[in-house]
């Protein structure tokens, strides 16, 4: 027995300077920068390796026969490690214990292990936001986040014939990833209309770095030939024990189909969503994102939730993109080091990092003001869902029963129609389905009265002012041998 | 299929419901299923319908297959070692089997 688990089973506990849970972008970039000043930090992450979902590391024969997609992520990895920070892999953070402060994980042999921290660090990432369709459930369908993985972690296609669909920028990579190995994409169904060749968004934007990133895979889309249908959604999917075909619809008419396409995967998704579960299980405040609908951590600008001991970073504090992620956990890092008072961080060095950090924050605003917002879809989405969709894949329970169920017993409360219909009970917990049931106990039992976060997300569903990005311009951005192509 | 797949690279040798699969040192196992075109894994147990991989990061649950007799192994965020025996709770009508 090793002295860790046995410590474990005797009711003792690892204590440490700093845990950080989550080993993605945000989560390593504050482990690097704590460890290399000397404090004793711990990273935990459920995976097998450290690099989190952007930064997942291909397996290393992978990597040697077709290289490594994200070589930066092997490098702050390496820099985490050298900078002596404990990393702990194929650690699942499962709960806190009654103090409140303790945390209740097991190691990979399923081993339990408690950790305290004088500061907690919580960089839990996000997952992908979907929306159940009739033959959602089919093998074969599919998030846009598996295909990535496979195609740049394991260089396996997801199949011969694909369409992409649901809304946001991730589709385009990885329809790039998809048609470098080769795969048909046979086309992309974008819910907004992001993509249009006008100029009004010129003055807007800020950040042509990144822009540039997303004017690259659309010039690329643009020379395979791939069309990018905008404002359609997918009406269905059919297919005997896998899925086979996908009729799409017009977003404005989301029950009427314009289009069925013969496919052998499917991949929808619509952006992401945060993980914010062990934020709350520690009793840090949440508050409604009204864009969106879901919760998120209140965080000062240094990431700080409303407990002093306890900061939320990256995706799970808020959609934001790599580079954000990686900011935020710095500045949470620069905090935590002026409060240790062992080091004074340079001030240029805060400087930069809260400027890049403001500076990211407006090119998130920019990016989320060209797609719809969630909860704006929800609202256009929820009402016109078959009555026989299954909506939640766990339990197999259909849309009818959901609408059913808030409409009558439930009264309109979110999780009282959980607890009658089953709904998001599964395994999944609610993951996959909760987007979708809480846009249908809003579509048939709206609450515009009652003042809580909730219903003002009902009463509000503002999208944010729609500023496309001219095509062109993108085009453009990617450099002169891009102008071929025409987009549908 | 992954034509270029593994051409060069190390390969593992793993059993898929008794069928022997060879597929690249260190890969997920999810990506060695769909790879061969195995989608299905699983059975719901409300509905008992088909379902194969959908979330790809070990959130839907959807992958859970039996490795080396421990059930609910959720294949995205397991690697493949050389001689993994795999069990699916679903008969491929014409297996994969190369």
């Amino acid at each position: 027995m090793t002295a860790e688990r046995s410590a474990a089973l005797h009711g003792e506990v690892v204590e440490r300077d700093v845990v950080i849970v989550g080993g993605g972008p945000a989560g390593l970039s504050a482990a690097a920068r704590l460890a290399s000043a000397g404090l004793a930090v711990t990273i935990l992450d459920e995976q097998p390796e450290l690099g989190g979902q952007y930064y997942r590391r291909p397996a290393p024969a992978v990597a040697e026969q077709w290289g490594d997609h994200r070589p930066d992520g092997g490098r702050l990895i390496a820099r985490v490690r050298a900078a002596g920070a404990e990393c702990r892999t194929g650690h699942l953070v499962w709960g806190v214990d009654d103090d409140g402060r303790t945390l209740l994980a097991s190691d990979a042999a399923g081993h339990p292990v408690r950790l305290r921290a004088r500061h907690l660090v919580l960089a839990t990432g996000a997952f992908e936001r979907v929306f159940p369709f009739p033959g959602w459930q089919l093998p074969g369908v599919t998030t846009p986040g598996f295909a990535q993985h496979l195609a740049a972690g394991d260089h396996t296609t997801i199949g011969e014939r694909v369409v992409l669909a649901g809304s946001g920028p991730f589709l385009l990579p990885v329809a790039c990833s998809l048609i470098e190995l080769g795969v048909t994409v046979v086309g992309i169904a974008e819910a907004g209309r992001p993509y249009r060749p006008s100029l009004r968004a010129l003055g807007a934007l800020g950040h042509p770095a990144r822009l540039r990133e997303l004017a690259g895979y659309v010039a690329r889309l643009a020379r395979a030939r791939v069309p990018i249908w905008q404002e359609t959604v997918v009406l269905r999917a059919d297919g005997r024990d896998r899925v086979s075909s996908v009729t799409l619809a017009a977003a404005a008419r989301p029950a009427r189909p314009v289009r069925t396409v013969e496919v052998d995967a499917l991949c929808v998704g619509y952006g992401f969503r945060p993980q914010t579960d062990l934020a709350r299980m520690l009793g840090c405040a949440v508050r409604v994102d009204v864009a969106s609908g879901d919760a998120v951590p209140v965080t000062d600008a240094a990431g700080r939730a409303s407990r002093a001991d306890v900061y939320v970073v990256g995706e799970a504090a808020g959609i934001g993109g790599v580079h954000a992620a990686k900011a935020r956990g710095l500045a949470a890092a620069h905090d935590i080091l002026t409060r240790e008072v062992r080091e004074t961080v340079p001030v240029a060095e805060v400087r930069r990092v809260a400027s890049a950090r403001r500076r990211l924050a407006r090119f998130t605003a920019l990016t989320d003001s060209l797609y719809p917002g969630p909860a704006a879809l929800l609202a256009t989405l929820a009402p016109a869902l078959p009555a026989d969709t299954m909506v939640c894949r766990c339990e197999a329970v259909r849309a009818e029963e959901i609408r059913a169920t808030a409409a009558g017993s439930a009264d309109g409360d979110l999780n009282a129609t959980k607890a009658w219909s089953r709904a998001g009970m599964g395994p999944c917990q609610g993951r996959e389905c909760g987007f979708a049931v809480a846009g249908l106990v809003r579509s048939v039992a709206p609450r515009p009265g009652a003042g809580d976060g909730e219903s003002r997300v009902e009463v509000f569903p503002s999208r944010l002012p729609v500023r496309p990005i001219p095509l062109a311009t993108l085009l453009e951005l990617a450099g002169p041998d891009s102008q071929e192509g025409d987009r549908s | 299929m992954t034509t270029a797949r593994g051409r060069t690279a190390p390969r593992t040798r793993i059993v898929v419901d008794g069928n022997s699969v060879h597929a690249v040192d260190g890969i997920s196992l999810a990506a060695v299923l769909v790879g061969e075109r195995r989608w299905s894994l699983r059975r719901n147990p409300v509905g008992d319908d088909p379902r194969g991989p959908f979330c790809g990061m070990g959130v839907c649950f959807e992958c859970e297959v039996t490795v080396d007799g421990r059930p609910g192994v959720r294949a995205c965020i397991t690697k493949i070692y050389d001689g993994m025996r795999v069990e699916t709770a679903v008969e491929e009508e014409a297996p994969h089997d190369r």
